[in-house]
């Protein structure tokens, strides 16, 4: 499928002898990924190696009275049992090290790591580990978020000043309610949404060994390598020098790789045993040990005038983060500060908490809380336009962000605002593809298809005698906006070394960045913007990325925001070293820059105002959909997916990240229902978490790319990896709601929740699933 | 996954010989695809595994004689799909075994297997939960999340019984030829499966050391059809939310006999019995289809999560009877 490209070129530069940004040549690693060639972590060994299993908890709230490892110590091949008590400083995390390594004392979501086996073959690790007696008196299981705060629900962590209460944002701007109460239309509305699982192809796996320098080696996988060496060296109690993180082939991450999960456990085992060691986790224990998306619950109140305009809005979330912090305070910061999507509302009030629970911890995943809250805003907005009679095309033209509008949090926002063009080209090619436009907009010429009416039924072959049950095709729109790079303060830069090689001329370069390819391509597209610095062939420009101690610190590979900061950094680095070649006859010179964009600021606890971000990216959906009424089948025929991306250094990358970002969305929006029950995780392998095949994504993903420059990114170049995420939920419920003419508020919209929507005769209910607080009920035996 | 051991024996007396007295602690093995999963799950645990595929008088054969159609108990889902004969004359099993997992796993899976694999339930596939169906004392789905779950409640154990293939088999009133240390016997399935008792924690009445050899169609009715239809959360690869076999036989105008039979919704294959009677000497039309598919879930007593697959299966009812009574050529 052909991409294409609107707007403009960057003005003012030079076209290079070589224009290498701005071309698609050939992905290194894909054809050692395709043929199975590329070593991933799993794929690793060292000679002499032990193998680790970890005992799991497998309850979600206990008190561990004890741990026999004699058992498992007399099993033939076991070699040790390590628990908390072996680990130097046992706690980690992200923000907040909250973390144990190996639970001390209690555990308090079912995937906790209570001990750790060491033994010379793989089978008797696992039987091993299965011989560890720990005994465990069960505690009440916290499993509803909405109810984690009540007066005398047990904590999860004892300890922590708010009790159950993570984190709680609040921000204010104008008088909402007052807003609200004078508004010609509001409309009020809740919305759910469930976890997902990243469901990356690779689970956790690494090996690690101590060098005869005393280093400690950990080889895996992640998205961050000088912030996992930090962590790990803080829980053996090592200088961050002593110990190594470097990255195999990364089968992909999402986000799900932010946490550690086996980097501690292996550093740990190769750290006391001196011996080289292996962990590979199987889909279950994956799926059980790491963070998942937040599951959301968003109340929101919107309000519009009598001329079409959004007065106010007043929202409300509360997600669930599982039993330990990760990131959700950052999570939660940034999904309430989209609760307003990409609109100019003059009066807003809104709020969100983070809640603990005895569930599986959640942190960050593609879009970092922005496809919750969006889903929220842009079905509000759909419904306002629906309810005040207006086109949702029109409807989002008048209220869009437009180029300096404040934020919620009262100051400007950041320039290269590309709301109102993502929508307009989206909405444009939808109504060419799909043949049905929206008034606002005139026809456009060329259209193929002629237009219909929306909910009109789909010629259909099978005859069951009742028409208004036949399958029918709806289209939906929807905005997307997400912060790309670090919010709220979060220090934020990215340092390459750039060092240049040859006698005269440069003949050759090696960048030096530890950024993380986690998939996403950032390795070629940094390569790339180096050697249209450089006016170097790409393969003159070598990188050295996958070692924390080779590579100096990129930031994480998150925030879409590698190609932005990352690429700048190197885009700097290689003028710097450029300038200084013509003053020395060296056949080598070398550049070090740290880049910084423009800071943030946290926000005012009181109003919230402050600077979250430097930076945005826009985009914008369309999608087609089919729905069967009669079995609540949703199928999406097609997907137009705008994006703002400053400049495209790799189109064809940002074609991969379109089309892989629109499978997620789509798995998320109509299949992906991880499921809880009282602590226990019942969707524990794929055969029960669908994840969305070839036949489930539609044949027909149009990208379309806008470039409006960024000031700070590389040639203008911003991130836009998450974006796909943000508006497609909401753009298949006002799809959905366009075809069959009913709203759907709980994610995912699995046939049983359509066709509850549409049939909520007695008798047929397929009630929105909340954890309950109930106490466990079975032993875990 | 524990450690197993592993035999290949050559023959049927071999292999009984091997699993007599074994009480579960020695299993067949076919195709693998549910027995190893469960057993990487360590929810079974098997000390020993007989490889039934070298057998030399069990085959994957798919004949045609007399007494109707034979299918030898290693015949792939493939296979079926495939077969000119089973999309002849027993269309509504290969729409079945079609509508049934992915590619990879139909040139795997048997359909010997296919009739035995165990319930999805997920507390039943969890190793945490030691729920009824697995020796326990509670079934923890019947008031915990059961959207998955029965609607017609026979057991202690609310579980579905997930085969495609069992509902269009049940349908084609098809029977399976057993094997044990007493020799042979034949079973209807509607025998053969069974809900699970407090004393058979399984769906059907195998004995621990018999062997399925084959499956056994009747010749089809004149005027025949019939049709296989799914619903499921995902266009492939999924288990039935509630799958429906319909076979109809013509008499002139009207409906001579008729079978409906559901899966997903119940511990074994559903027989709508009071629709089969309510269609019988009827002229077909959308009324009648109505009527009996309302008539087949006039019983269901939902749980507090599965009420959907009420209108669902009334749904998938009236379009398969729709299907197979439609003038010309059945949709395909
Ligand atoms: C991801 C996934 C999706 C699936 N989706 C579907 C689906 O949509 N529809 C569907 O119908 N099925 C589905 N299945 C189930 C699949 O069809 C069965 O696992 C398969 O048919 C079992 O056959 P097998 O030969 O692999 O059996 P095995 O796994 O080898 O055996 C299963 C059981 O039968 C016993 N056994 C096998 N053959 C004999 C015999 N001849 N005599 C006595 N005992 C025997 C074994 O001891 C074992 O207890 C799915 C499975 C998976 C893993
Ligand atoms: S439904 Fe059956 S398999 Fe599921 S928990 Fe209950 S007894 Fe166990």
């Amino acid at each position: 499928m052909g991409m294409l490209t609107l707007g403009h070129r960057r003005a003012g530069m030079p076209p290079a002898p070589r224009d290498v940004v701005g071309t698609s040549p050939p992905r290194p690693d894909a054809l050692a990924k395709v043929t199975g060639a590329a070593r991933y972590p799993g794929d690793l060994s060292r000679p002499g190696q032990l193998h680790l299993w970890a005992v799991l908890a497998g309850r979600p709230h206990a008190r561990i009275l004890g741990v026999d490892a004699r058992p498992a110590l007399a099993h033939p091949g076991v070699v040790a049992v390590l628990t908390a008590a072996d680990v130097p400083r046992n706690r980690f995390g992200l923000i907040e090290d909250d973390q144990p390594v190996l639970a001390e004392g209690v555990v308090r979501w079912v995937g906790e790591r209570v001990a750790l086996v060491a033994a010379e073959t793989r089978e008797a690790a696992a039987t091993g580990a299965r011989l560890v007696e720990v005994t465990y008196e069960d505690l009440p299981v916290v499993a509803d978020p909405a109810t984690a705060l009540a007066p005398g629900t047990p904590l999860v962590q004892p300890g922590r000043p708010d009790g159950n209460l993570l984190t709680e944002v609040r921000i204010r701007r104008g008088d909402a309610a007052g807003a609200l109460a004078g508004a010609a239309t509001v409309l009020e509305a809740t919305f759910t949404t469930t976890w997902q699982e990243h469901a990356f192809l690779q689970p956790e796996a690494g090996v690690a060994w101590v060098e005869d320098d005393g280093r400690v080696v950990v080889e895996t996988a992640g998205q961050w390598a000088h912030d996992d060496r930090r962590e790990v060296a803080s829980t053996l109690g090592l200088p961050d020098e002593q110990v190594v993180i470097r990255y195999a082939a990364i089968g992909g991450a999402f986000g799900g790789r932010e946490d550690l999960t086996v980097q501690p456990l292996l550093a740990l085992a190769a750290w006391t045993l001196r011996r080289p060691v292996a962990l590979v986790w199987d889909r279950t224990e994956s799926m059980l040990g790491h963070p998942k998306r937040h599951p959301m619950s968003i109340r929101a109140r919107w309000g519009v005038d009598g001329d079409g305009r959004i007065r106010g809005v007043e929202a409300d979330l509360t997600a669930d983060a599982g039993a330990y912090a990760s990131t959700s305070q950052e999570v939660v910061k940034a999904a309430t500060l989209l609760l307003t999507g990409a609109y100019r509302v003059p009066n807003v009030a809104l709020h969100g908490r983070a809640v603990l629970t005895n569930n599986v911890p959640t942190g960050a995943f593609r879009g970092f809380g922005a496809p919750q809250a969006q889903f929220a805003a842009e079905s509000m907005v759909a419904r306002l336009a629906e309810a005040i009679g207006d086109d949702p095309v029109a409807f989002r033209q008048r209220n869009l962000y437009r180029e300096g509008d404040l934020e919620p949090t009262g100051r400007p926002l950041p320039a290269g605002v590309g709301a109102l063009a993502t929508l307009e080209a989206c909405a444009a090619e939808a109504r060419r593809r799909f043949g049905i436009g929206w008034d606002g907009l005139g026809r456009v010429p060329g259209a193929s298809s002629a237009p219909r009416q929306a909910g009109e039924a789909v010629p259909s072959a099978g005859t069951d005698g009742i028409a208004r049950k036949r399958p029918r095709r709806g289209v939906g729109i929807a905005c997307g906006i997400k912060n790309l790079g670090y919010s709220f303060g979060f220090p934020e830069r990215a340092t390459a070394t750039v060092e240049l090689y040859g006698r005269g001329e440069v003949e050759r370069a090696t960048v030096r960045i530890g950024a993380a390819d986690v998939g996403q391509g950032v390795h070629l597209a940094l390569r790339q913007i180096a050697a249209d610095g450089l006016r170097l062939p790409l393969a003159a420009v070598a990188l050295v990325a996958d070692d924390s101690a080779e590579a100096p610190d990129a930031g994480s590979a998150s925030a879409s925001r590698l190609t932005l900061v990352a690429g700048r950094a190197v885009h700097d680095a290689v003028a710097a070293a450029r300038a200084k070649w013509p003053e020395t006859d060296d056949e080598r010179v070398e550049a070090t820059v740290t880049y910084r964009p423009p800071a943030t600021t946290p926000l005012d606890p009181i109003t919230g105002e402050g600077t979250p971000n430097y930076c945005y990216g826009y985009a914008a959906q369309a999608v087609e959909v089919e729905v069967d009424p009669a079995t609540g089948v949703v199928r999406v025929l097609g997907v137009v997916s705008a994006h703002d991306v400053g400049r495209a250094i790799n189109p064809r990358a940002i074609e991969g990240q379109v089309e892989g970002g629109v499978a997620q969305a789509l798995g998320y929006a109509l299949l992906e229902d991880f499921r809880m029950a009282d602590g226990f995780v019942l969707t524990r392998t794929w055969d029960d978490y669908l994840l969305p095949t070839a036949l489930d994504v539609p044949d027909e993903i149009v990208p379309l790319v806008l470039e409006t420059a960024d000031p700070n990114g590389p040639f203008g170049a911003r991130g836009m990896a998450e974006l796909p995420l943000v508006p497609f939920l909401p753009a298949v419920a006002a799809a959905i709601h366009d075809a069959v003419g009913v709203w759907l508020t709980d994610q995912p919209f699995t046939p049983e929740r359509v066709q509850f929507a549409l049939d909520d005769s007695p008798g047929t209910s397929a009630r929105v699933r909340t954890p309950s607080p109930a106490t466990s009920s079975d032993d875990g035996s | 996954m524990r450690r197993f051991d592993y035999a290949s024996p050559a023959t049927i007396d071999d292999a009984l010989a091997l699993l007599a007295g074994g009480d579960g602690a020695v299993r067949p093995l076919a195709g693998g695809t549910d027995l190893l999963t469960l057993m990487k799950a360590d929810i079974a645990t098997p000390e020993r595994l007989i490889d039934i595929k070298r057998l030399a008088e069990l085959d994957d054969a798919i004949a045609l004689d007399a007494d109707g159609l034979s299918i030898g108990a290693l015949a792939t889902l493939d296979d079926l799909e495939d077969d000119p004969l089973v999309r002849q004359l027993a269309p509504a099993l290969a729409e079945a075994a079609a509508a049934a997992a992915s590619p990879q796993l139909r040139n795997m899976a048997t359909i010997g297997g296919n009739l035995l694999q165990r319930p999805r339930c997920w507390y039943f596939r969890s190793s945490l939960v030691h729920c009824w169906l697995k020796g326990g004392t509670e079934c923890q789905a019947r008031d915990g999340e059961n959207a998955l779950h029965a609607l017609f409640d026979q057991s202690p154990c609310v579980a579905v019984h997930p085969s495609d293939l069992a509902t269009a088999l049940v349908a084609l009133d098809a029977s399976v030829r057993l094997r044990g240390p007493a020799g042979e016997r034949s079973l209807s399935l509607g025998e053969f499966f069974a809900p699970p008792t407090d004393d058979r924690r399984t769906e059907n009445v195998l004995a621990p050391d018999e062997l399925i050899l084959s499956v056994r169609i009747p010749p089809p009715a004149d005027n025949a059809r019939g049709t296989y239809l799914k619903a499921m959360d995902r266009k492939v690869w999924a288990f039935a939310l509630v799958g429906v076999a319909a076979t109809v036989a013509r008499d002139g105008d009207r409906i001579g006999a008729a079978r409906i039979v559901l899966g997903g919704v119940a511990q074994t294959p559903w027989r709508a019995r009071e629709a089969e009677d309510l269609l019988v000497g009827q002229r077909p039309d959308a009324d009648l289809f109505a009527r009996a598919a309302d008539a087949a879930l006039a019983g269901a007593a939902p749980l507090a999560d599965n009420g959907y697959k009420i209108p669902l299966a009334r749904t998938l009812i009236r379009r398969a009877l729709a299907a197979v009574t439609a003038d010309g050529a059945p949709p395909a």
